[in-house]
Formats: C-alpha cells, sequence, structure tokens
C-alpha cells in the first residue's frame, strides 16, 4: 500500500476504532444475510436458513476481534520489521552511523537547546494566573525634550489619576526599586527591594506563601515598617527559619517586621528580593514631575488591549489639558507584561533560531550525501529485493525508517547535548527570568517533531533515487563502478550547493555581528576605562537625612580610601557611565523664554564631588573643573558636556552663560564655569546626550557611587577599599563593587552573547560545507578515476588534472555562493537593530565572507585534487 | 514443529483467496464461494478464518476494498488483488509449487 493510504489506514484503525468496527459489523451481516439468502435457494426454510448461516459464522463478536487485532497488529509488525531490518544496517557500517549520528546529534541538540530558551522567555506565559491580563502602563514623554524614548516612568499624581479615572482595568498598582539594606551579624546583605502599593500583590493574583501580603492602610507612613520576603531571600538570608513571620528585620537601619514570604518564582521587579509599603506622604501623592514608578494593571475580563490604550490616551489629553505646566507632552502607552519583560531579547532569539535552523539544515544536508554516497553501495541489494518483487512504496518506507531511526537516535543524544547546552546559555546571556528555561515536556516534543522532520528530510531524497533505478542498469554494472548515474550527482551538487549557500548567509550574519561589536569595542567612552574599580552606596535616611551628615560621609569616605596604598585618586557621583540608571531634570536658561516645565528643555544630571573629572579622567574643554571652594555659600555653579554646549549653545562660548536646574531653582540660576568631553552613559551604542553637572558640596545626594583610580590591577584592591568604607559606617551596604572593565564587559554582554553564538554556529555550518564540498569532490574523483587515467596516459599533466578537478570544485562553491549572496541580502535586514555601525548589507563584510568561503571550498577540493593526480592510469584502466 | 504447521496452513488459505481474486473483485461469500469452487469442494472456508484473513492481506497491500452492490442488490465489501497481490500470488505459487513437488517426491521415494 502507497505511504498515504497506509498512514490514513493507521490513522482510521488507531483513532476511529468505532467506524472500522462498526463498517467490519456492515460487511458481516451482508455476509450473513447472502449466506441465507443462498440457503433459501436451495430450498431451505427462512428459520433454517438463516440459524445454518449463523452457526457457519459461528460468533460475530469472535470473527470482529481477531480481524481487529490483526489490523492494528499488521502495521505495527512491519514497522517493527523495518526497524530491526534498520538496526541491523546500520551496525553493519558503523562508522557511518557514527558519523550521522554524531552531526545529527549536534544540530538537533543546538536547537533544542535554543528552542529551550525560545519557550522559557518567549512563548511560556509569566507564572501569574491569568497574565496574559497583566499590563505595564507607562507614559510616553514629550519627543522633543526625550528624541528616541517610548516610554517612561510615572509620577505619583498621575497615578492616582489614572487609577480613578480608568475603568477597563481590573485593578492598577505601582511600585518602584528601592536599594536596601540587610544588617546582619557581619557586613550589611545589598538587596534589590521594591516599595509597593498594597494591591500590587493582587494585580498578580498571587498570595503570599507563608504569612501575608499587605493591607491598604500599611501604606500610610508610620505603618509602613513591614516586609515581604521571597522565598530565595528567606533560604539565603534566614536559613528558611519556619519562624521568620513576626520576626524583626533591620533594613536601611530602620526596623521592619516581616508578615509574609512569597513563594518560588515570584519576580516582579525582576531578582527582587523583597518588598515594602510604599508609605507615600501628601506631599509624595501630588508629585507630578518626577517620575520614578513603573505602573502594573489587570485588565477586566473581556477588555482588549486597544480599548484599554484608547481609555489611557483619553485620560491622559484630560490630565494634560488639567495641568499643562507638569503634563504637557506625556501620553501613555499600555504594554502586556509578558513583552515588556521579554523586550529587546526576541529579535536577537529569533535570529539565533533562525541560525540554529539553517546548521542543521546542513547538518541534514550533509548525512542526505553520505546516504547517497552508502546507497551506491546498497544499490545492488535494492536491486535484487525490487527483482523479487518488493514494491518500491514498501522499499521507500523502509529506508525511510532507517533514516527515522538514525535521527531519533541522534536526537535522543541531541537531547544530552542540550540539556549541558541550555544550562550554558543561560550562564552566558545571564538571561531574564532563567529559571523558566530548561528542558520541560514541550522541548521534549520539539526534539521528538525534529527529529522525524530530520529524518525523512535525510531519507527522502536518497530513498527515492535508489527505487528509482533501472534493474537492469545495476545488475550490469561490474563491481568497480558502484552507482554513479548522472542524475544522482546532479542530487548531491544541488545539495552541497545549498550547503555552502546555507553557511554563507550564517558567515554573513556571525560577520556583521562580529563587525558590530569590534566598531562597539573600540568606541571612545569618553574616560579611561583602565585600572579603575567603581563601588555604590546608598545611604539609609535614618542616620544621613541632613545634608551635612551627607557630606560628612562622602568626605571622610574620601578620605579613607584615598589612604589605601595602590589607590591613585578618587572620586565620587550619582551614576557610574555605562552601568545604567540616571536622571534627567528639565533646565531654563537664563535670557530665553522660560516657558512651562513641560515646555523645559532636559539634561542628563549628575552631581559630582570635585575629583571626579580627574580620577575617572573626563578631559576638561574649557573653563574649570569643580574645586572644594565651590560650596554651600559660594556662587552655585554647574559644568555641561560638550554635547550640550554645542545643542544650547551653538557658536557661542557658554562659560559665564547662566541656567538653572528645576530641582535646584531655590540656589538660583548657576554659573557655567566648566565644558568638559562627552561621555557615553547609556550604552556604547547610545550617543552621548546633553549631560549637566552639579557639585555634591551644593546640592548633597544620600547615595554616591565612588570611582577609584589605581596604581595597577583594580581587583586587588577591592577588600582594602571596601574595609576603609566600612571602618566608617558598617551598616551602609556597598553594591556593584566591581571594576570599569566588568561594568564594560556587562554592558556589552547582550551582544557578546549573540555574537558568540552565531559564530559558533556560522563555524559549525562551515565545517559542515566544507565536509560537504569534500566528500562530494572526492567522490568525483572516484568516478572519474578511468576517464584521468586516460587523460593522463595521453600526456595530462599533474597540473592539468590539479586544475580540472580544482574547477569542478570551485564552481560548486560558486553557485553556492551566488545564492547564498542572494539569500542573505534578504535576511540580514532582519537583524538591522542588532547591528551597530554596519549596515545589514555592509558590502565589505559581503564580499571577506565570500572569500573566506570560497578559500575553504577550494581548500576542500585540493585534497581530492591531489588524489586525482596520483591515479595510476595503468591501475586505473585495469579496474575496469 | 506446530509453527511451520500453522504456516503452512495459513500460506495455504493465503494462496487460495489470491487466486480466487486473480479473476475479478468479489465479496467476502463469493471468495468462499470461488475457493470451494475450484478446489472442487475440498476446502470450505469459514467466516471465522476468511474474513480475517481478508484483512490482514489487505492490511499487508495486496488487497484493496470497496463497497458495492451485490447481484441480489445488497450493500457489499468487495475485494481486488492489487500489483503487490498479483506479485505475491506469482511468488506464492512457485513456493506452493516448489513445496508440492518436494514432498510429492518424497512420498514416492521408498
Amino acid at each position: 500500500m502507497p505511504l498515504i493510504p497506509r498512514l490514513n489506514s493507521l490513522w482510521r484503525n488507531l483513532f476511529h476504532k468505532d467506524r472500522v468496527d462498526q463498517e467490519f459489523n456492515e460487511e458481516i451481516q451482508a455476509y450473513l444475510d447472502m449466506l441465507t439468502e443462498a440457503n433459501i435457494r436451495q430450498g431451505l426454510s427462512p428459520q433454517e436458513a438463516r440459524r445454518n448461516a449463523l452457526i457457519e459464522v459461528g460468533g460475530v463478536e469472535q470473527v470482529q476481534e481477531r480481524v481487529r487485532e490483526i489490523r492494528m497488529g499488521q502495521f505495527i509488525e512491519t514497522a517493527w520489521r523495518d526497524i530491526r531490518f534498520g538496526v541491523r544496517a546500520l551496525v553493519h557500517s558503523p562508522i557511518f552511523t557514527i558519523v550521522t549520528v554524531l552531526s545529527l546529534a549536534l544540530g538537533i541538540g543546538a536547537n533544542t537547546a535554543i528552542f529551550s530558551v525560545v519557550n522559557g522567555l518567549l512563548l511560556r506565559p509569566l507564572p501569574y494566573p491569568e497574565s496574559e491580563r497583566i499590563v505595564d502602563v507607562w507614559h510616553t514623554p514629550p519627543q522633543q525634550s526625550f528624541p528616541g524614548l517610548d516610554r517612561f516612568s510615572v509620577s505619583p499624581a498621575n497615578y492616582l489619576d489614572w487609577k480613578a479615572q480608568s475603568s477597563t482595568f481590573e485593578q492598577m498598582a505601582i511600585y518602584g526599586y528601592a536599594g536596601l539594606s540587610l544588617s546582619t551579624s557581619n557586613d550589611p546583605l545589598p538587596l534589590i527591594g521594591a516599595t509597593v502599593s498594597s494591591d500590587f500583590f493582587s494585580v498578580l493574583r498571587t498570595n503570599a506563601m507563608q504569612g501575608r501580603t499587605f493591607t491598604p492602610d500599611e501604606e500610610q507612613p508610620g505603618r509602613d515598617q513591614v516586609v515581604v520576603i521571597s522565598q530565595a531571600l528567606w533560604q539565603r538570608a534566614f536559613g528558611a527559619n519556619p519562624n521568620i513571620i513576626g520576626q524583626t528585620v533591620t533594613l536601611n537601619s530602620r526596623s521592619f517586621t516581616v508578615v509574609g514570604i512569597m513563594p518560588a518564582g515570584f519576580a516582579l521587579p525582576r531578582e527582587a528580593d523583597l518588598w515594602v509599603p510604599l508609605g507615600w506622604d501628601d506631599k509624595e501623592r501630588q508629585t507630578r514631575s518626577i517620575h520614578d514608578y513603573i505602573v502594573i494593571a489587570r485588565l477586566k475580563q473581556n477588555v482588549s488591549l486597544q480599548q484599554a490604550q484608547a481609555e489611557m490616551s483619553t485620560i491622559s489629553t484630560r490630565l494634560e489639558q488639567q495641568y499643562p505646566e507638569e503634563n504637557s507632552g506625556w501620553g501613555a502607552v499600555v504594554i502586556p507584561l509578558h513583552e515588556d519583560l521579554v523586550g529587546d531579547i526576541r529579535t536577537a532569539l529569533l535570529v539565533l533560531f533562525c541560525a540554529v535552523g539553517f546548521v542543521l539544515l546542513i547538518a541534514c544536508a550533509n548525512v542526505a550525501n553520505l546516504m547517497l554516497a552508502r546507497g551506491a553501495n546498497r544499490q545492488k541489494e535494492i536491486a535484487v529485493r525490487i527483482a523479487l518483487g518488493a514494491g518500491r512504496a514498501r522499499l521507500i518506507r523502509q529506508l525511510l525508517t532507517e533514516s527515522v531511526l538514525l535521527a531519533v537516535t541522534g536526537g535522543l543524544l541531541g537531547l544530552l547535548l542540550a540539556v549541558w547546552g541550555s544550562r550554558m546559555l543561560v550562564r552566558l546571556g545571564s538571561l531574564p527570568n532563567s529559571g523558566d528555561i530548561g528542558i520541560d515536556t514541550w522541548a521534549l516534543g520539539f526534539t521528538l517533531l525534529v527529529s522525524f522532520a530530520a529524518g525523512i528530510i535525510i531519507g527522502i531524497v536518497p530513498a527515492l533515487q535508489f527505487t528509482r533505478t533501472s534493474l537492469s542498469e545495476t545488475l550490469k554494472q561490474g563491481a568497480g563502478r558502484t552507482g554513479g548515474s548522472p542524475m544522482k550527482q546532479h542530487t548531491r551538487k544541488a545539495l552541497v550547493i545549498s550547503e555552502v549557500a546555507l553557511s554563507l548567509v550564517l558567515l554573513i550574519g556571525a560577520g556583521l555581528m562580529i563587525r558590530s561589536f569590534w566598531k562597539l569595542q573600540n568606541v571612545d567612552p569618553g574616560f579611561d576605562t583602565s585600572n579603575l574599580l567603581t563601588m555604590s552606596v546608598g545611604l539609609t535616611p535614618i542616620r544621613y537625612s541632613e545634608p551635612h551628615q551627607q557630606l560628612a560621609f562622602l568626605d571622610r569616605v574620601t578620605e579613607q580610601i584615598r589612604a589605601v596604598p595602590g589607590v591613585v585618586s578618587v572620586g565620587a557621583t550619582t551614576t557610574i557611565p555605562l552601568a545604567g540608571g540616571g536622571s534627567t531634570q528639565p533646565f531654563s536658561i537664563e535670557g530665553r523664554p522660560t516657558g512651562t516645565v513641560a515646555e523645559q528643555p532636559m539634561a542628563q544630571t549628575r552631581y559630582i564631588s570635585s575629583d571626579y573629572f580627574r580620577a575617572i579622567g573626563i578631559p576638561l574643554r574649557q573653563g574649570r573643573f569643580f574645586s572644594d571652594q565651590d560650596r554651600d555659600n559660594s556662587v552655585p555653579v554647574v559644568i555641561i558636556s560638550e554635547a550640550m554646549a554645542r545643542r544650547f549653545w551653538p557658536g557661542e562660548n557658554p562659560i559665564g552663560k547662566r541656567l538653572t536646574p528645576s530641582f535646584h531653582v531655590k540656589q538660583g540660576a548657576r554659573e557655567i564655569v566648566g565644558v568638559v568631553g562627552d561621555v557615553k552613559t547609556s550604552g556604547l551604542d547610545v550617543d552621548a546626550s546633553a549631560m549637566m553637572y552639579l557639585p555634591y558640596k551644593q546640592a548633597p545626594r544620600p547615595y554616591m557611587s565612588f570611582v577609584v583610580r589605581t596604581a595597577s590591577n583594580p581587583e586587588s584592591l577591592v577588600q582594602p577599599v571596601s574595609r576603609a568604607i566600612y571602618s566608617i559606617d558598617k551598616e551602609q551596604a556597598l553594591t556593584d563593587v566591581q571594576t570599569m572593565d566588568q561594568v564594560l564587559m556587562q554592558s556589552l554582554s547582550g551582544r557578546r552573547f549573540n555574537m558568540t553564538l552565531l559564530l559558533a554556529f556560522a563555524g559549525v555550518a562551515l565545517v559542515l560545507a566544507a565536509v560537504g564540498v569534500y566528500g562530494v569532490m572526492n567522490y568525483t574523483v572516484t568516478l572519474r578515476r578511468r576517464e584521468l587515467g586516460i587523460r593522463m596516459a595521453l600526456g595530462a599533466e599533474t597540473r592539468d588534472v590539479l586544475r580540472l578537478v580544482l574547477r569542478q570544485g570551485l564552481t560548486l562553491t560558486l553557485i553556492g555562493v551566488g545564492a547564498g549572496l542572494i539569500s542573505a541580502y534578504a535576511l540580514t535586514r532582519l537583524m538591522a537593530s542588532l547591528l551597530y555601525g554596519v549596515t545589514a548589507t555592509d558590502y565589505l563584510t559581503f564580499a571577506s565572507v565570500s572569500a573566506v568561503l570560497i578559500a575553504v571550498g577550494l581548500l576542500a577540493s585540493y585534497v581530492p585534487a591531489r588524489r586525482a593526480t596520483k591515479v595510476d592510469p595503468t591501475i586505473a584502466l585495469r579496474t575496469e | 514443529m506446530a509453527g511451520r504447521q500453522v504456516d503452512l496452513l495459513q500460506g495455504t488459505l493465503d494462496l487460495l483467496v489470491l487466486k480466487s481474486l486473480a479473476l475479478g473483485p468479489l465479496h467476502g461469500l463469493g471468495v468462499s464461494h470461488r475457493i470451494a469452487q475450484i478446489t472442487k469442494g475440498t476446502f470450505k472456508v469459514k467466516p471465522g478464518s476468511l474474513f480475517p484473513a481478508l484483512h490482514r492481506m489487505e492490511e499487508s497491500g495486496w488487497l484493496q476494498s470497496s463497497w458495492g452492490e451485490s447481484e441480489n442488490n445488497r450493500r457489499a465489501k468487495y475485494y481486488r488483488l492489487t500489483a503487490a497481490g498479483r506479485r505475491q500470488l506469482e511468488t506464492e505459487t512457485q513456493d506452493w509449487q516448489r513445496i508440492s513437488f518436494a514432498i510429492t517426491s518424497a512420498l514416492k521415494a521408498t
């Protein structure tokens, strides 16, 4: 039976048993009836005729049972026979089996590993009930002040208005990040905390695993000293103490009562250790222009994202009119939480998924070629079987069983690879939500499906080819020349050409990533990154609420660090460049129209110590740095970046001009005393924006990061410098103690991850393609041995033979490269957002990668070509 | 050697069914009658062994079935030989001739 009707029959037998049974019932009833009629015709009475017929049939049920058994058994039996035969055939040629199983294991394993990441991050829903209804609501900032930014955090007053006026949400809650340090008997433990409104947990529909979450009255200042901790923190810091609920812990020098433990996997915001109530006072509730919070909400049942978005747009417009001073230009955007959390990683993952799929396709093409080559040896066996009456479909099925067997074995082995691979991916990529990544049933199903598909792909071409051969042709062929019909040669060449084309696409993708990375690494960040140690301290409000306390801490710590041997200089700032974060504020320029706050221009703002620029190595362009004379009672001053000078004072000298940052209106206009070089702050791939620096001494902040320039390897100073800071106050937790090189590394980690993987895949593809070219050329030489022998007998030089074979290999490679260039041209634009400084169709990359591939193709043909020149004409001719 | 005996019998039945269908499609009762007719009544195949055989051979791809009208306007399932079935008939015929020749010679031997 041909394959399709056979599958159809299996389907019916397995899943439509009732219909099959019913049909058989009809069949046997007809038999009974006809037999009865026949008996009547022979002269029996109707009753007797019927009775005789029933006796002859002998129990309809038993017959039906036997038929049923047979129908099922037959398919399984055939399959089992094919599998046994396949195993025997594979064991018979162990090298072939090992090579194919390994290459398929590599291909399938890589696919499963990437799939486990895609599944964990993109496909699987978040671990909250009905999580598809949870959304983030962000502000959209005015574009003239924040060009290119499409979402912005929210201010308390706007959130309260949104919550009161919206009707498309079941619930709306708000949270903010809070660095908290937990006092322990040793050094304080820096933790990632969130301040949350009391309904935060009910938006996520998640209750505490033990204890409770917050009540609405705990949002009141004074009653807010309660804390909910994560399961991970409970185990890490409290040894999973079962009596932790109700106990008191010290956070930022204040005591809090533990009221609940969240279940494992509850991680919003990402990697949060604990949650405390917001505790807004009246002043904070009315703050409209300081955007510090993130709003989450749960859509009402049957409300679409578009409806919610429409309503939020209406509310924002209303608020713009109501509070033009603070709100004009500020809109709102509703984004599904899942999309928000996954973010930019989507494109990268999809590109990697495509890449790894290509690798598998190349591996399949290679294996198919191997099978074709091996089939040449089996041609005889198959021809004999056809001669003995085996049907073509039956043989195809047998051959496919064999290739699926190979692929599934490869897949199982690949699964082991994938277990290891997905762990490595998580480590390498520091992926979000990494608890969800692993080999689960979905990944298993995926592997099985891919294995089957691979089995069919590698088996179908050889199977169709072998069974098409005419009997006489094969049997006629002598032992020396096994199977090399021109048809088969075409197929093998086509397979190799597609291998070359696919690997070219991968190589170009990897090449573009490498070029981007290289360009990024050569971007000047604007300061000296070598021998630089950085760390941050958030001062606890209870001891450092007063500005003079904050300044005293800054002074004493700076002094202590400077005294550490090996330290060259020390500076302090509010945010380390490239480490993420930073604040932006509006400002007005003296002598120009002020306008409302919403209309004012914006600039990134940093508060620094007077030694900061010298310590980090930001160059002075004009004017002067801050000095210790810029203090509380002296003239208010500010230093601006070149980008800010260019943007607001083009062609003018900004020194001596005055501006007023909106957070410091009380101190009046500040005089610009210096212009410094631009610094990359949000990332090496983001252009430096306008930046203004204010001296700590005139505008103290309760948080500071230190940059410590060291004489030698900064890592050796981590301990002494930490000691120096803790010697001032051992309750102020140090966070993010790392060298600038580590900061840089981290800012590039996403790109490094993509580049490394793509490069690895492209490398594997290149090797596979080279093996493919080698295999086909080697085979060609074997087939043409006689012709080459004659040529050499007729006086062809070694050089001529070499050229002849190389030309053929080159032709294959060139066609592959041509096809690959066209595909790459169409495909690489999908990864444009992952690139930096190169276009997706960068001709330099296209050209150099093509050159590499052509060289590899030539090299892979060279070995067979050398072999061709070693052909001994007498032997070659004699073997015929 | 009970196993071989069963095999032989099953082979015989298959051969008879294939042979009876070689002239054209038949329904179950038709096959049974045709076998009785061509073996001159030596073999009478009962439904208990006929139907399992028909279905097994259909699953093996030797037969194909379809519903049709019987001579008395009754709906009945007809079986026909496929190409594979014809080849099978040839092989089994040759096998049978070899066996029957061998057995006959053996019995004649003194």
